[in-house]
């Protein structure tokens, strides 16, 4: 069999492999996910010939029988999960296996009253307004909808657990919501899909540090969709960690939606994961909000990275910056997409969006897009790119001070990289991305660093 | 910042001043496509059996084609079987030797155009290959070239009489199987400019072709080669105006430069044919390919060019950076006002080591204008110590205008270094207030703040372009400002 073949193939086993959609018992859920699986017959497989999959093959996702379920029944009693979390009692902890709540390593002790933090699924019986009226959002659906593509619609199909936060007006949440999803990759390929929905009342508060980590060798394809609304006057911060096994499959898509005069500021960072992709999508239901995204992704080995973002500026006022940085090593391969548009009446908008590579190895590649679609004239964009490498004379410098070039090399490659540790608020956060980075950096298989 | 609206609507509604239409018997095939015409262009240019069968392989496999959706652009399907693939001016029917056997009402035409060949003779040195439609009509300038052992004709006539030399080059930078427009082209063109310089050899002047469509419905497809042996220089300009027609007109040329070890090739365009009346309507669709190949060590190609014309321009200058050390230059300036709408950039193709790459690019959008810059840059896994810097800019004139950059780039060589920067903005009211403080009218400081933001493409011109294109671009934006 070919390779289209195969594709058409697995295609029709992700979609009829027949698991009963979870009754909840509420009709709007269930004709959105009807919908979604009506949508689903109707998408080809994505391929290169595609512009948004132009450098993303799915080769890789094709060669496993990925399968869902809805049940949680293999999860080992002593899983730990004290490498990953946070210190004790600094933060409202949720900790999701294989996208199922687990209650009993959860922490969410003194939560202020009116806050919602949970699972969705529980979330249904006693926020299921809430959660229908924002999942039904209409201008929010143009995006986030399932009209998108073939992998949107899957995670629509299935919704039925992931997180839920809703934090009410003019509530400051006092500690940072920690969640953790850890996956659990047990002898059949799992297909996982966990479905967040998050939302930031009027003059509301927050910070959200989600991680995807996993455990086990074998592989597993985990297809999330999250939806942030922040809005009029909200702040969210959101840091996103993608630190996955070698054998996971990642793709991602975050829909963030913006009131005016509302704040997100998202750190997305990848380091982790065989195939890995995240859709970032921003855009704006009100005047003067201002969006920041920044992200940081280290490809090594065969690792396959990609970022796609997506900015509109839909509405006049509103200010955006991206600024993603990545170092690739191995044979890696980094794809980096982003689009600022702004549309006609979005006027004295300020957009920028900067990329920057750095390439350590020659058989490292990096394919970068950076796009700006303009059609209004009162605005300020720019979008700059660079691919370079280690300059040898910062190497001489270092060396001719005595350091060690391999030292010298990975002193570079943080500074580097410092400037969107930086930007990491939350110390605890830095200290373990930073550290993060340096082993994934410097492991053996990344020593053809030369 | 305004304009006194009558000024504008006087603008607007001046006419093209190139729109007029000459009455000449042309020899026009019926419209449609198919394996009979084709036989019947190639019949009619008295054409070898190899260059037959090449058009009709490229036409067999245009057939399996469907036309390109990726742009940027909102283009109206094209019917091609309604368009007429051959017309040439009967009056040619001998092959004029001199200026005296020219059909009076042709170099009538050229006057109108300002290119007088009796005064371009006398003129700067420049020799014109001038194409009235598909066949061109007049040489001049021949025997200085030819002692200089320079080839420069037309395409019917290079591959009449240097059919080796065709044969080798042509295709060999755009094959036939290219796009679906090169594809095209290479099944139908009738006509184009063929120069070949000679090793060691620097061409004694610009050469200049001016294009112009004048057969009503008739497709223009051009084909241009250019071939500089080792180590010889050359620089060629092509500029093109058109008369006023109410159907949309498919140009579909392709260029073709080949660039020999230590040879250099200029390339500069200036590009202002009809862009459809204020409705959009008629103007010309310009789909075209060009491509250089810097095929030996130290080559270096350069494109600039000066896009103010068309109702659509699909248009991607490239060089493919065979040799090491070659070099690949890219200098553009498009404007779009009207309902004009331009997707044009470049592709750098680095493959040898040390390369180098440069693109400018500025975008002037105004009215309701759509200008995209689209470009990739690819640093191959030889490509070492490769490097590209890349800029562009976009003004915005006008809140109904587009300005969009898509810039592709794939590096495969850690040792390349890439950089792109983009900037979109409009004329500020403080640049406009001081220069109207210095007693500039406000068209005036318009026309100077534009003039000084495309200044490093114009750099790049020839002289008597760099002045035609100042002008251009003055006249094309009178109005514009509002």
């Amino acid at each position: 069999m070919n390779m289209s073949e195969t594709g058409r193939q697995w295609l029709h086993n992700l979609i009829t492999q027949g698991q009963i959609l979870p009754d909840q018992q509420l009709d709007w859920l269930d004709q959105n996910r009807q919908a979604a699986w009506q949508q689903m017959q109707s998408f080809e497989l994505p391929d290169r010939k595609q512009e948004a999959w132009r450098y993303t093959s799915i080769d890789r996702l094709i060669k496993y029988n990925f399968l869902h379920t809805s049940e949680l029944s293999e999860i080992l009693p002593g899983t730990e999960i004290g490498e990953w979390i946070l210190p004790d009692n600094s933060s409202y902890r949720l900790v999701f296996i294989n996208g199922h709540c687990v209650p009993r390593l959860c922490n969410i002790q003194g939560l202020p009253r009116n806050v919602a933090i949970g699972c969705l699924r529980a979330s249904m019986s006693t926020d299921g307004e809430v959660i229908r009226h924002y999942l039904s959002n209409p201008l929010f659906k143009q995006s986030s909808s399932t009209a998108r593509d073939l992998f949107a619609a899957l995670n629509t199909a299935y919704m039925d657990d992931g997180l839920f936060v809703h934090i009410p007006k003019n509530a400051a949440l006092d500690r940072p919501i920690e969640v953790l999803h850890l996956n659990l990759a047990m002898d059949n390929e799992l297909l996982i899909l966990p479905r967040h929905l998050v939302v930031i009342d009027e003059g509301a508060s927050a910070t959200l540090i989600e991680r995807y980590v996993s455990q086990g060798n074998h592989a597993y394809f985990s297809n999330n969709a999250c939806d942030i609304f922040v809005n009029g006057n909200a702040r969210l911060s959101h840091y996103r960690i993608q630190d996955e096994s070698a054998q996971s499959h990642h793709l991602g898509r975050v829909n963030i939606l913006q009131g005016a005069d509302s704040n997100y500021k998202g750190v997305y960072l990848a380091l982790g994961g065989s195939w890995s992709r995240c859709d970032i999508d921003a855009r704006f239901s009100g005047k003067g909000a201002h969006c920041d995204i920044i992200g940081l992704y280290t490809v090594n080995a065969k690792q396959l990275t990609d970022f796609h973002l997506n900015v509109l500026h839909n509405h006049a006022h509103c200010s955006s910056r991206e600024n993603f940085r990545g170092i690739i090593a191995g044979s890696g391969r980094a794809v980096f997409d982003g689009r600022i548009v702004v549309e006609k009446h979005a006027q004295k908008t300020d957009a920028q969006l900067t990329n920057k590579n750095l390439l350590l190895s020659l058989d490292a590649e990096v394919d970068t897009k950076p796009q700006l679609e303009i059609y209004a004239d009162d605005v300020k964009c720019s979008h700059g790119t660079t691919v370079g490498q280690i300059d040898p004379k910062q190497v001489f410098y270092i060396r001719s001070r005595g350091i060690d070039e391999a030292m010298a090399k990975k002193m570079l490659c943080l500074g580097f990289a410092g400037e969107i540790f930086d930007q990491l608020d939350l110390p605890e956060v830095r200290s373990f991305v930073e550290q993060r980075v340096q082993n994934n950096l410097f492991a053996p298989q990344g020593q053809d660093v030369h | 910042m305004s304009v006194l609206p009558q000024d504008i609507e006087k603008i607007i509604n001046s006419s093209y001043e190139h729109g007029f239409v000459t009455d000449i018997d042309a020899d026009t095939v019926p419209a449609g496509l198919d394996e009979a015409v084709i036989r019947l262009i190639s019949s009619k240019k008295q054409e070898p059996q190899w260059m037959l069968d090449y058009r009709l392989k490229a036409f067999a496999h245009w057939q399996t084609l469907t036309g390109p959706v990726w742009a940027h652009l909102n283009i109206a399907p094209i019917d091609y079987q309604a368009i007429s693939y051959y017309s040439a001016p009967k009056s040619k029917a001998d092959g004029p030797k001199s200026l005296d056997e020219i059909d009076p009402q042709l170099l009538e035409t050229y006057k109108k155009l300002g290119i007088p060949l009796e005064e371009q003779k006398a003129l700067a040195g420049i020799a014109v290959d001038a194409v009235f439609d598909s066949v061109s009509v007049a040489t001049t300038f021949r025997t200085k070239l030819h002692e200089a052992g320079v080839i420069f004709c037309s395409m019917s006539e290079a591959i009449r009489e240097y059919p080796e030399l065709v044969q080798q080059h042509l295709g060999s930078v755009v094959p036939y199987k290219d796009n679906f427009f090169a594809c095209l082209n290479a099944a139908v063109f009738t006509d184009g400019t063929f120069v070949y310089i000679p090793e060691g050899v620097r061409c004694p002047m610009e050469l200049s072709t001016y294009f112009r469509i004048n057969e009503a419905k008739t497709g223009q497809f051009e084909r241009t080669l250019i071939v500089a042996e080792k180590g010889s220089y050359v620089s060629y300009l092509e500029g093109c105006t058109a008369p006023m027609r109410d159907e949309n007109q498919l140009h579909a040329a392709v260029v073709e430069l080949i660039a020999m070890e230590d040879a250099q090739i200029k390339y500069s365009t200036v590009q202002n044919w009809y862009p459809g009346d204020t409705h959009g309507r008629g103007g010309i669709y310009n789909f075209v390919t060009k491509r250089g190949d810097c095929r030996g060590d130290r080559s270096r190609i350069s494109w600039t060019q000066v896009e103010t014309g068309s109702a659509i321009t699909w248009k991607y200058p490239s060089c493919i950076l065979r040799g090491n050390d070659s070099t690949g230059e890219f200098y553009s300036v498009a404007v779009t006002r009207g309902k004009q709408q331009a997707d044009t950039g470049t592709k750098m193709i680095h493959l040898g080591r040390n390369t180098k790459s440069t693109i400018v690019s500025k975008g002037i959008s105004a009215g309701e204008g759509q200008n995209t810059y689209r470009g990739l840059v690819r640093m191959s896994p030889r490509a070492e110590n490769a490097r590209n810097h890349t800029q562009c800019d976009s003004l915005l004139i006008g809140d109904q205008c587009g300005a969009h950059t898509f810039p592709y780039i794939e590096v495969r060589n850690p040792s390349a270094d890439v950089e792109h920067e983009a900037t979109t903005s409009k004329i500020s009211e403080d640049q406009l207030f001081y220069c109207r403080q210095r007693g500039l009218s406000e068209e005036d400081a318009v026309s100077m703040i534009v003039n000084g933001f495309c200044k490093e493409v114009f750099n790049q011109l020839p002289m008597e372009f760099a002045v035609e294109a100042q002008k251009l671009l003055s006249v094309t934006l009178e109005g514009a400002v509002g």
